[in-house]
């Protein structure tokens, strides 16, 4: 059983006895990939009254390494407008990335922080380049070496 | 059926002395997800774990000589541990999230396992928490407090489930673990078997299920005919009920359909009917009265056996007792001792039974020990005697040296006075003598007055160092 498994075993049966408002695991079938529902709870006239869809993807030195943590776009399911969120669901966010990480950080922080970080946001907007972007990236999303320059959201 | 003692699977254990039972994760409950789980494994060269906190040094081959026999070196994954309690939050490794194994302290003052912590510094050196930087020189073992509060945290024992503290599960697998795995006590098997079965002798060898006539251990038939067997299940021929057949032995002692003989069969009721209409029986039976008067009775007779048996008992104890006491006052009178074990007639030192086995010599050391009490009286009547005698000694004494010393104080005053006296009659005498040789040519007058001035003052002084004696005397 790998170190990734045992952590994450762990996070399961915290998750299951109770989670923050506004957030709820829809599966977790195994040690690779969950699905978690995000909620915006204030009134933010952006997210109201909807719901989006995170997938965490783990690789095997989990927590030493970052997720892969992207909105997944299902027919109720959109990806929320962002200055930092891509069309295809790829998040700009230092927490997620190599630099920012840091092996406390768990599922249910992550999930946290990308909730105040869509509680934040006043710009209802794609980053820019986002059709560029998507258009061509090839790359998985831990690859890419995204400059965090805005400081603000 | 072959021989006991076969190795059918030594091939897949090359050395099972050289194997480490590893304990691998067990699961944490229903909310988990399928989760591999594996109790135990061999594992030839497993790795080797974390032990140092244990403050045991644990080389394979040194715990390998170390162990007394049968016992196996065995391995735990700390991190897989089921904790009995929830444990405090702040002795989860922030990293794992599970109880902290082999805690150091960083130098910004966090606390993560050892492993966590290097697994961590692999990719970045800055403190997971506050991402002060860090080295691995900056590490330092936690302190003994923290290691001590995570050694005593109770965990489930992979194998009995027993709560244990964390620090003791080692031993507990390899020494004490009614479930872990221990060498075959068999001389040429080479396989484990579990502590508790260590009794029963080697049970690696091949039988016939009796009930689906397979193959396999005997290791695991108790197993495979309770739970595996296709065969497992019968209908009892009695009852109809489904029963286990390897369990049919019990049912059948309590089936209400197995034909039963009437209680007081053994007074001579020989009625027989199947059990469950026995009760109906038991009212009409004709030994319903004979039946309970002759068990009591009978209870009544062993009861009284075993009183005889006592009392007989008791009675030979006794006679040994008094044949003893004669033995020893017979001694006394001889020899002018009061105790000697040699006179014990021999007989009744061999015969004497372990219950009654101290009784001569208790009967002897209360003799003796009556003797030194009495002693130890008379000793202290005798100190007792001793010291009045001294207190009155002193009195005499001092009341003699009082007498004594105030009579010396009067003759010496008294020889004060009677010495002035002789001094005045000295000095009376010497100027007798003056005057009377002294009326010579040389010295007429002259000497005379001065004479007479100097008669006068003498015995004013005289009187005046005897008042000046008198009272430093006084």
């Amino acid at each position: 059983m790998t170190f990734a498994t045992k952590r994450l075993q762990k996070e399961l049966q915290k998750i299951h006895g109770n989670l923050p408002p506004g957030i709820s695991l829809v599966s977790a079938e195994g040690f690779d990939e969950w699905l978690l529902d995000l909620k915006v709870l204030d009134a933010n006239p952006i997210y109201l009254n909807q719901t989006y869809r995170l997938k965490f993807k783990f690789s095997p030195s989990y927590p030493i390494e970052p997720p892969e943590v992207t909105f997944h776009k299902t027919a109720d399911r959109p990806i929320p407008m962002h200055p930092h969120i891509y069309s295809n669901g790829i998040i700009c966010l230092d927490l997620l990335g190599q630099q920012g990480w840091s092996p406390v950080q768990n599922v249910e922080s992550i999930c946290m922080s990308l909730q105040s970080m869509l509680t934040g946001n006043t710009k209802n907007e794609r980053p820019e380049g986002d059709e560029h972007f998507v258009a061509n990236n090839r790359r998985r999303p831990k690859d890419i070496d995204f400059y965090y320059h805005d400081n603000t959201v | 059926m072959p021989p006991p003692n076969t190795p059918r699977r030594s091939s897949s254990v090359d050395s099972a002395a050289q194997s480490h039972l590893d304990y691998l994760d067990l699961d944490l409950g229903e909310a988990v997800p399928n989760i591999p789980t594996s109790a135990y494994s061999l594992s030839p060269s497993a790795p080797r774990q974390q032990h140092l906190h244990l403050g045991v040094d644990r080389q394979p081959g040194g715990s390998l000589n170390r162990l007394p026999e049968p016992n196996l070196p065995h391995t735990v994954d700390f991190r897989g541990l089921n904790y009995a309690d929830t444990v405090d939050e702040n002795l989860l490794c922030p990293i794992c999230r599970v109880p902290m194994v082999e805690p150091v302290d960083t130098a910004c003052d966090h606390t993560f396992c050892k492993d966590c912590i290097t697994e961590a510094f692999k990719y970045s050196n800055l403190c997971p928490i506050d991402r002060f930087s860090l080295t691995n020189t900056d590490l330092h073992k936690a302190h003994k407090i923290v290691t001590n509060q995570l050694d005593a945290l109770l965990v489930l024992c992979p194998c009995c489930t027993s709560p244990v503290p964390r620090a003791m599960i080692l031993n507990h697998l390899e020494r004490y673990c009614k479930d872990a795995l221990v060498r075959c006590p068999g001389q040429a098997c080479r396989d484990t078997v579990k502590r508790k079965l260590y009794g029963r002798g080697c049970l690696h060898y091949d039988v016939s299920c009796p009930d689906c006539n397979m193959i396999m251990q005997q290791l695991e038939m108790a197993d495979h005919r309770e739970r595996d067997c296709q065969e497992r299940l019968k209908d009892c021929s009695h009852c109809g009920d489904v029963i286990l057949r390897c369990k049919e032995d019990g049912h059948l002692e309590k089936c209400q359909y197995v034909p039963a003989s009437c209680e007081w069969a053994e007074y001579g009721c020989d009625y027989e009917s199947r059990r469950k209409d026995l009760a109906e029986h038991a009212d009409v039976c004709a030994f319903k009265f004979v039946g309970p008067m002759a068990t009591i009775l009978k209870k009544e007779i062993n009861n009284l056996r075993s009183e005889v048996r006592t009392l007989t008992e008791k009675d030979h104890i006794k006679e040994r007792r008094i044949k003893f006491l004669e033995g020893g006052f017979g001694g006394q009178r001889d020899t002018d001792r009061p105790l000697d074990y040699a006179d014990l007639p021999s007989q009744s030192l061999s015969n004497l039974a372990d219950s009654s086995h101290a009784d001569p010599l208790d009967s002897g050391h209360e003799y003796l020990l009556s003797l030194v009490e009495a002693q130890e009286t008379k000793v202290d009547r005798l100190s007792a005697g001793m010291t009045e005698l001294e207190a009155k000694q002193t009195m005499m004494l001092f009341n003699e040296t009082i007498q004594i010393k105030n009579e010396l104080a009067e003759m010496r005053s008294s020889q004060q006075v009677l010495s002035m006296h002789v001094r005045w009659l000295l000095n009376f005498r010497r100027q007798e003598n003056q005057r009377r040789f002294g009326a010579g040519p040389s010295s007429g007058g002259g000497t005379d007055g001065g004479g007479s001035s100097h008669d006068m003052p003498f015995p004013r002084r005289l009187s005046d160092t005897m008042n000046r004696d008198l009272v430093t005397k006084l």
